[in-house]
């Protein structure tokens, strides 16, 4: 197999992190990222931007606003 | 078609109701097909108790889900809470059509945008959003070469940011522009496929493309700067477990 080298691995890394490449695009970036610590690097940054972004977006709904809710849609059954 | 059958692939995107009409039905077929399906909708159709139930059961798990994104958008938990609120009643209003079996989680938040791009976004001050779009890297103070550096320099960049307090991120987030940010949120947190966001943001597919990669430069190079302001960025192995009290004063900042 040859490299796919580093533009085709830089132009399609984020597609690559969001699985949106297909089957044998995806190997062949996987494939580049084996023997290139530049390319491995820049997708490791962007696997910790996405968790960093996970992680701090964990947000839990107040009690209050599930009570609401829950009123407003029995309501409206009502009044059917 | 409206169909009722119990299980559809999961996954599959609704479409409001398409059917496909390549093969002509002659008149008294397509009738006949109406009367089909309207006999198995009147067969199925729950009550309206049964529909209740199965909102309660299906929908509202999605309220935390729904109200995170709400922050995102509205940038504040008051009005994040009257946008779900919205959000659910609009939903339960519109569930009988609500096709069973397809993606319901996608659904919800279709109608979450919608709901916020109607009754929210003319409210904030947010003139140059619609050509945000057309401008050029530079004009966003974000270039592709910024943070390009050694691999040394990428790996403590990975480590200043894997090890910022989640206050910092929703910050950063916040200062990115609204349909970049909303990008970013849909497909690194929510998980959705480019063409689902593209379905949510009624864009494009490429439009899609462009703001996450745009989204995700700027988020990017806002955590660096904010890790590299702190001295965090080089050799901070050890710092979220000896800096531990004062990141916990970051956090109870609570930036929303």
């Amino acid at each position: 197999m040859s490299d796919c080298g580093c533009d085709k691995a830089k132009a399609e890394l984020e597609e690559y992190l969001h699985n949106e490449l297909r089957h044998e695009d995806a190997a062949d970036i996987r494939e580049h990222m084996n023997n290139c610590s530049d390319c491995a690097g820049e997708h490791k940054v962007g696997l910790v931007l996405t968790e960093a972004v996970r992680r701090a977006c964990k947000d839990t709904a107040p009690e209050e606003l599930r009570s609401v809710v829950m009123e407003r849609i029995r309501a409206i059954q009502t009044s059917h | 078609m409206t169909i009722t059958s119990p299980a559809r692939a999961p996954g599959v995107l609704l479409s409001p109701m398409s059917i496909a009409p390549n093969e002509p039905l002659d008149e008294h077929e397509a009738e006949a097909e109406e009367t089909i399906v309207e006999a198995l909708e009147n067969a199925a159709a729950p009550t309206s108790e049964e529909l209740r139930g199965l909102f309660e059961e299906q929908a509202l798990p999605f309220i935390d889900q729904l109200y995170a994104a709400g922050l995102r958008m509205t940038r504040n938990p008051a009005d994040a809470q009257d946008l779900v609120q919205e959000t659910f009643v609009k939903a339960f209003a519109a569930f009988s059509g609500f096709q069973q079996g397809t993606n319901l989680k996608a659904w919800l938040y279709r109608i979450l945008t919608n709901t916020f791009i109607n009754s929210y976004r003319k409210n904030q001050r947010n003139p140059y959003q619609h050509t945000i779009d057309d401008l050029e890297d530079w004009q966003l103070g974000s270039a592709e070469s910024a943070t390009a550096g050694s691999n040394a320099g990428r790996s403590a960049e990975a480590e200043a940011i894997d090890h910022l307090p989640d206050s910092a991120v929703k910050d950063a987030l916040q200062a990115v522009p609204e349909d970049f940010r909303l990008a970013v949120y849909f497909a690194d947190v929510e998980g959705f496929s480019y063409q689902e966001i593209a379905d949510i943001m009624k864009t494009p597919v490429g439009t899609v493309m462009s703001r996450l990669h745009r989204g995700r430069r700027m988020l990017r190079d806002l955590l660096s700067d904010y890790a590299l302001e702190r001295g965090l960025s080089v050799g901070a192995t050890s710092r979220r477990r000896s800096n531990k009290k004062n990141e916990s004063d970051i956090d109870s900042d609570n930036g929303v």
